[in-house]
């Protein structure tokens, strides 16, 4: 066999992190110097393009047949189209009427037979109103947990037509302090945003709710906000 | 499934899944979930795990499709790689208790494996294994390890019952032979 040079210190750290032999502190400094160094960017591509085949090298297993329905009932609704112009223009309702429209929601939700809420959700009715975290206390966004629906209604009381270069997401973060991204919700909207079954058991009052503010496309990490927190505000019972 | 789904195949499949079409998604789930449940499920050893993760890892590949990059990973590679880092994040929040556990044979592929099974990457594949093969028994079994539990140095050296400085010795010449060997 080939011996192979050495690796440089460079390359021999971008794949101890491809492989996954650092510890937590040595990854965060990876991903830190692979987001700052573009050529360490891509020593971690290629090692991780050599070492992935390891993974493919395992009989495959098909999948539970119920999975699939399950995957496309959490789907969040489509945010990744529709971002041209017209996006914007169709965002055209005034603050004050969608205050309105998200207190007729929450009516709505409120007339709902108790009967209806199902476990594993908090058995009842949750709200949240969310304010900028540094500004003044005048909420931003309005949420209310549906447990029929296993959703989150969210309504955005921004005024649209303001920064077309940003999108608001919205974030979950339950007791354990790690933020699940829900979608995107445009200036002035409402939407029901489907939480996926993994959160449902850990949502309870005392949950964060909050809005980042992204580029297009949403947050840059997979975990966690990139951007700004706009507004944030907790989940109490109605 | 389709008879041949090709790695050009699966990139325009992403290309769809970007703009927001959901039975792209349903096609690229039929194509790759067998694999990617099988990593998720060699890592947890538990298939109720297993499900929760790879639903996470679908859900994760639909938000992030608009940043998946076919100029820097192959889609297989990278939808892999989320597979084997979500199912890694899931088996470190179960504690130190999962690291006690040994590390039960490794079910490798012998190759006969159906045409089912979409091994898009099968050339790659069989050149790691045999590049592999050629290393020495502990190096083979640290990196394997190493990569199917994201232990880190500590943790493989106490597996391993070696002192770290080795341990990280056997990994850094194994990398080293590995890359020797798949780009003489």
């Amino acid at each position: 066999m080939n011996e192979g040079p050495d690796l440089t210190e460079a390359e021999a750290f971008a794949a101890e992190h491809a492989l996954g032999v650092l510890s937590a502190d040595e990854r965060r400094q990876a991903e830190v110097r692979a987001a700052a160094d573009p050529a360490f960017a891509s020593l971690v591509d290629a090692w991780r393009a050599r070492l992935t085949p390891l993974a493919e090298g395992i009989a495959p297993k098909t999948a539970p047949a119920g999975l699939w329905p399950r995957i496309e009932r959490a789907l969040p609704a489509n945010d990744n189209t529709g971002r041209g112009a017209g996006f914007w223009r169709r965002a055209t309702v005034a603050s004050l009427s969608l205050a309105a429209a998200s207190l007729a929601a929450a009516v709505m939700l409120a007339n709902r037979p108790a009967v209806r809420v199902q476990p594993p959700a908090p058995g009842q009715l949750l709200n949240a109103s969310l304010v900028s975290p540094s500004g003044a206390p005048v909420p931003l966004f309005v949420a209310a947990y549906d447990p029929a629906r296993k959703a989150l209604i969210v309504t955005s009381l921004v005024q649209p037509g303001g920064d077309p270069a940003h999108v608001h997401e919205l974030w979950v973060i339950p007791a354990d302090g790690k933020p699940r991204a829900l979608g995107f919700i445009e200036p002035g909207k409402t939407k029901s945003m489907p939480l996926p079954q993994g959160l449902l058991s850990s949502l309870a009052e005392g949950a964060a709710i909050a809005v980042s503010v992204e580029p297009p496309g949403g947050s840059k990490r997979l975990d966690a906000p990139s951007g700004p927190i706009a507004a944030v505000g907790k989940l109490a019972k109605i | 499934m389709a008879a041949a789904t090709t790695p050009e195949d699966l990139s325009r499949l992403m290309t769809r899944i970007a703009a927001g079409e959901r039975a792209a998604l349903g096609q690229l789930y039929d194509a790759t979930s067998a694999k990617l449940f099988a990593v998720c499920l060699r890592i947890l050893s538990d298939r109720e795990e297993a499900e929760d993760i790879l639903q996470e890892v679908y859900l994760t590949i639909w938000r992030r499709a608009d940043r998946f990059d076919s100029g820097r990973a192959g889609v297989m590679t990278w939808a892999s790689t989320i597979a084997r880092n979500r199912a890694i994040d899931r088996l470190r929040a179960r504690g130190p208790m999962a690291y006690a556990e040994q590390v039960d044979d490794l079910q490798i592929a012998d190759g006969a494996v159906g045409a089912e099974a979409l091994l898009v990457t099968a050339g790659e594949n069989g050149r790691l294994q045999d590049c592999l093969a050629q290393l020495d028994d502990r190096t083979q079994r640290a990196i394997r390890t190493a990569f199917f539990e994201g232990l880190a140095y500590s943790a493989l050296a106490n597996r391993m019952d070696a002192p770290l400085g080795t341990v990280k010795s056997w990994i850094r010449r194994g990398l080293a032979r590995l890359k020797g060997c798949l780009e003489p």
